[in-house]
């Protein structure tokens, strides 16, 4: 195809967005709103991942060494625990630091401790972090074959809620997306196939004259194409401001968040390349390939 | 050069549209297609263009072999033909100069030749002045000019006129026929389909009645 012949067909098809302004706004809004509403279901499945992965940040698994565990052994310990699968940090505890860490959680009971004396009457210990808290049982049971432990406390029911939670949010964002994405590819078909549809007899002419489906197609290719982008830009740029505003006003009282152990949400900025690339590819693309599948039943002239 | 070898056409309907027509027609040829609604005057032009292949027999337009034509030629065999139809077919959204040019630019062609073969045709059929009016801005018969100037820039073989007049005062239907009279009279065949009696025994010439399907009468009047 010539140059001119491409240059042409380009400017047909921006020139069609004009000429048929309100099918073109239709599509527009159609794919915009489309775009916005999985946006958002993203956002909000992105969100409920972040504040279950804070909760399961705080979840430890504590190891209690026995008394006559000798240094070298505690050493050997701290190595192999550091060489174990599932298992993101190790941090050994002594019993000093234990038994600091005690009185000052219990800072109007000084007179209990003075019974007690200086000398600790905590054990030594290792504060461990998995990695996979579905994995925790296989971890455990790898840590109690160590030498030299006196008890292992790990929030295994705490862990088995997490993971039911986790696996069902997966599931219901999945079905929540992919639902969303079908209701709007079959609107968006719907709303292409109105907007082809007035030309028709445009395109039976085109085919009379001796045109190739691809002369057809191109300009249609075009037009979808420039209106997914902008779409998609348009898009980008209203999740960017409705997420803000909504995430300031979610978080004017931070009580309620601060006791379900949420620090925050996701920031727009973190991820806003990264949704607007998205955005911008899924409305070109969706503009793009619907328009020309619309066009198909026509071409048959 | 158009050929046809017992053709039938049979509708999956079960509408027998055309039956074991048989019919040539040389090149530089002028040709009046005529027969009442239905008799199968446009299952013939479907099948000249090839928007419908035939049930049986052989057909060959302008060195087509359309029984063995793909469907990846078939833009190929119609930048052979020009197309002048009742209701004009012309995009309202597009200018005189612009409907013309479409054709040539649908084929690639280069822009400088588009250019200068444009403004010639559109000067043939007389609208130079109207070069950029919309289609909507003109008259019946400019509109149907317009259409022939479309039908011509391509310099095709053959030009089929599907009731050209139909939708055109008296006046201007002679002027039209008169054009098409030049363009056979340059060399194009042309094969006009109409249901104006008076208009055919007017201009006289090779004419083509169908009725039911079959062809009844091939003769010059």
């Amino acid at each position: 195809m010539r140059l001119s012949s491409i240059a042409y067909l380009t400017g047909q098809g921006m020139k069609n967005i004009w000429t048929n302004r309100i099918m073109s706004l239709a599509s527009f809004c159609i794919l915009t709103v489309s775009l916005l509403l999985v946006g958002f279901a993203v956002l909000f499945t992105d969100n409920i991942n972040l504040f279950v992965g804070n909760i399961e940040n705080k979840n430890e698994v504590i190891i209690f060494l026995n008394d006559d565990v000798s240094e070298e052994e505690i050493a050997l310990m701290g190595d192999k625990l550091s060489a174990m699968h599932n298992i993101s940090s190790v941090t050994f505890f002594s019993k000093e630091q234990a038994f600091e860490e005690m009185k000052a959680g219990m800072e109007n009971a000084e007179e209990l401790f003075d019974y007690i004396g200086d000398d600790s009457p905590l054990p030594d210990s290792y504060r461990l972090k998995v990695t996979d808290i579905s994995k925790m049982s296989s971890t455990l049971m790898s840590i109690n074959e160590l030498e030299g432990i006196y008890r292992v406390k790990a929030p295994t029911d705490f862990v088995s809620v997490l993971t039911g939670l986790r696996s069902l949010i997966y599931i219901v964002s999945i079905v929540l997306i992919t639902a969303l994405v079908i209701v709007c590819m079959v609107i968006i078909s719907n709303t292409t196939r109105a907007s082809v549809d007035i030309r028709k007899r445009e395109i039976a002419i085109m085919k009379y004259v001796g045109a190739t489906n691809t002369f057809i197609k191109v300009p249609f290719f075009i037009e979808g194409l420039f209106m997914g982008v902008f779409a998609g830009i348009v898009s980008t740029v209203v999740t960017w401001l409705g997420y803000d505003a909504l995430v300031d006003v979610l978080m004017s009282d931070t009580t309620f968040w601060t006791a379900l152990g949420i620090n925050g949400f996701i920031s727009f900025e973190s991820v806003a390349l990264k949704m607007a690339i998205c955005y911008v590819v899924a409305g070109a693309a969706v503009g793009s390939v619907g328009t020309v599948i619309s066009t198909r039943k026509y071409l048959k002239v | 050069m158009v050929e046809l070898r017992n053709v039938s056409v049979k509708y999956p309907s079960g509408v027998e549209a055309l039956r074991d027509v048989s019919l040539t027609i040389n090149d530089r040829d002028f040709v009046f297609v005529v027969g009442e609604s239905g008799a199968g005057k446009s299952t013939l032009i479907k099948l000249l263009i090839r928007e419908i292949a035939p049930t049986e027999g052989k057909i060959k337009v302008n060195g087509y072999n359309l029984n063995k034509l793909k469907q990846k030629e078939i833009p190929d065999l119609r930048r052979t033909i020009g197309f002048v139809f009742q209701d004009f077919k012309l995009i309202n959204s597009m200018n005189v100069y612009d409907n013309v040019a479409f054709v040539l630019r649908s084929i690639d062609a280069p822009t400088k030749y588009i250019r200068k073969r444009v403004p010639y045709v559109i000067g043939l059929v007389g609208l130079k002045d109207k070069m950029y009016a919309y289609p909507n801005e003109m008259s019946g018969g400019e509109q149907q000019r317009v259409a022939l100037a479309r039908a011509l820039v391509n310099d095709p073989k053959l030009i089929i006129a599907d009731e050209p007049t139909g939708n055109l005062d008296p006046k201007t239907s002679i002027e039209i026929i008169q054009l098409l009279q030049g363009i056979n009279d340059c060399g194009t065949t042309v094969l006009m389909v109409t249901h104006e009696h008076e208009l055919v025994k007017r201009f006289g010439g090779r004419t083509i009645l169908i009725s039911d399907g079959r062809i009844i009468l091939d003769k010059e009047i």
